[in-house]
């Protein structure tokens, strides 16, 4: 018999768990711990964020799935790692604590045979001053419990802007080096469309502020795509969007400091500035959870496991942008330290990012992170699944599954405005995700037979389609695992 | 405000007719993508 523990409950966790429990007999244990009681479909909180959806639309409660299915679920957060256990226990743990009312600051140590270390990004919004969800005037939907009351202080605002009030909205990156673009670039378009819909978008002006060096950069240093028959740039297709639109952009900006309703940032030539607003909606940094790592002597081995996030088969050795290679990308997400520990999702470190770093006048590092969207955190969940199932059923450790982001595509469907007939949506795909200069070196490292763009209502009933499908996969309602990640 | 994108083509990224054609298509476009799956960069199978 085998357990396996899977630290997180959000899209990679869960769908690790899903198919762990799919394709293991009952006599293997598959146990999640999430602190969070709910799964939450993330994507679709930014139309929370514009009150065109419910919290309630997007999530559901674990614990009874979880019963259903047989997957133990404990409602708690991992607090350290014991890879080699400790001097009283023989297994490999993770100590956590219970965060229940009933059980609140209890811990345990929770035993494993393979470890899937799934706990996503902290969403860390100490990194810069001010920055805090529903203070000085900022806000998130990053999560629902964020959104929810974004979309009532944004629904306070088209009060007062139909009572006469000009407004200033600013939506992106909260930090130098924050990732998610894509998240706040959806937000600017539908609060944009909303403010249309309720008649008061002549009395908004609307900024977009980000690290990007070019708009479009997304985080994967932009792309060249296929639209219309043509060959374009990702920033060109934005600029044409938010031009149209007539939405102004502030880039190469690391947002240092937040006061109420002024944001502060410093850009890449160095120049200190301010931008007011009166409502924000900027995306925080994204950090490791700060997790700790002992050996059996209760010994500090933290670097063996976590640079930031968890340290899995990528090339780590600092080069400059000139020499990376997609083969720097990880391929299994296994801990090289321990065979036994995974870390799909963003919950792995990359080995750096995919936008070229660029660093202002002064020194600061202002670019983004890179990031790791819906489509290739369920890829990974299910490879590293599918290699723990093999290893498993064959006793022996067996890594067959592989999938680098620098050969897997992904699908961004960005919503660009809400509603059955009126909405749009932004569908880009990339393929690969991180590109590679070398493979495809006359096309800015990507396949173009792959890597299109689409604007239009069909990216918006597609976006609605993948809410409704994902919810339904995740609820693991009958043939779910048609569904492909 | 720039109009970058000219009320015909506005027409036809809004006309439900139109996008639903569309919509079919970039399903298949996507399924296309992900069907041809993911894999390693190292191995030797990884043509240049
Ligand atoms: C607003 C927004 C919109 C987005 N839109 C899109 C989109 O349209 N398309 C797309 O592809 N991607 C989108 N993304 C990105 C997508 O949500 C992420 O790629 C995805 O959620 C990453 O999955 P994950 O499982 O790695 O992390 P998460 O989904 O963040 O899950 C992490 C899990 O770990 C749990 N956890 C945290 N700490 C601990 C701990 N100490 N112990 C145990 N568990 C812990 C959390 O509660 C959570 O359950 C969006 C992101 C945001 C914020």
């Amino acid at each position: 018999m085998a357990k396996i523990l899977v630290l997180g409950a959000g899209i990679s966790g869960h769908v690790a768990a899903a198919h762990l429990r799919r394709k293991l007999s009952k006599e293997h244990q598959v146990v999640v711990v999430s602190p969070n009681s709910n799964y939450q479909w993330i994507p679709s909180n930014i139309w929370v964020g514009i009150g065109r959806m419910k919290s309630k639309e997007i999530l559901f409660p674990l614990a009874p799935l979880y019963k259903r299915k047989n997957i133990d679920f404990l409602q708690a957060k991992a607090m350290a790692f014991y890879p080699e256990g400790d001097i009283s226990e023989n297994k490999p743990y993770v100590l956590v604590e219970y965060v229940t009312e009933q059980n609140k600051g209890k811990q345990e140590k929770v035993t494993y045979d393979y470890l899937i270390n799934a706990t996503g990004p902290k969403l860390n919004f100490e990194a810069t001053e001010g920055l805090i969800p529903e203070k000085n005037k900022t806000h998130s939907v990053c999560t629902y419990t964020h959104a929810e009351p974004t979309w009532k202080a944004l629904e306070i605002l088209i009060h007062e802007m139909k009572q006469g009030k000009n407004v200033k909205i600013l939506i992106g990156t909260g930090h130098p080096k924050a990732t998610c673009q894509g998240a706040a670039f959806e937000y600017i378009l539908n609060v944009e469309r909303e403010l249309v819909k309720r008649g008061v978008r002549d009395k908004a002006e609307i900024t977009w502020i980000s690290n990007e060096y070019k708009l479009g950069d997304f985080g994967i240093d932009g792309a060249l795509l296929s639209y219309g028959g043509m060959t374009m740039k990702s920033n060109e297709m934005m600029e044409m969007i938010f031009e149209d639109r007539n939405i102004k952009w502030i880039l190469g900006a690391g947002v240092t400091k937040i006061e109420d309703g002024i944001a502060h940032y410093e850009n890449l030539d160095g120049e200190y500035k301010n931008e007011t607003f009166d409502f924000a909606m900027l995306i925080p940094a994204f950090s490791g959870h700060g997790f700790k790592a002992y050996d059996k002597n209760n010994q500090d081995i933290t670097d063996k496991l976590f640079k930031g996030f968890m340290i899995v088969d990528a090339d780590y050795t600092p080069k400059p942008y000139e020499e990376w290679k997609a083969q720097d990308w990880p391929e299994t997400y296994q801990n090289p330290s321990y065979a036994n520990i995974f870390a799909p999702g963003i919950a792995f470190a990359p080995p750096h990012t995919i936008s070229k770093p660029r660093k202002s006048k002064n020194g600061t590092e202002i670019f983004p992170s890179p990031p790791r969207t819906g489509m290739p955190s369920g890829i990974t969940a299910k490879l590293v699944a599918d290699n723990i199932i093999d290893s498993i059923k064959k006793g022996t450790m067996s890594l067959k599954h592989k999938g680098s982001m620098a050969n897997m595509g992904a699908a961004c469907i960005a919503s660009a405005g809400y509603g059955r007939t009126q909405g749009s949506g932004v569908s880009i795909t990339t393929y690969p995700i991180v590109p590679d200069y070398v493979k495809y070196k006359n096309t800015q490292g990507r396949d173009l037979n792959k890597t299109f763009g689409e604007i239009g209502l069909a990216g918006h009933w597609l976006k609605m389609t993948l809410h409704y499908a994902f919810i339904y996969k995740a609820k693991m309602k009958p043939f779910w695992w048609l569904i492909p990640e | 405000m720039t109009q970058r994108i000219s009320k015909s083509k506005r027409a036809r990224m809004q006309n439900p007719i139109l996008q639903f054609f569309r919509y079919i298509r970039l399903n298949l476009k996507i399924l296309k993508i992900v069907s041809k799956g993911h894999g390693s960069t190292r191995d030797v199978n990884y043509t240049k």
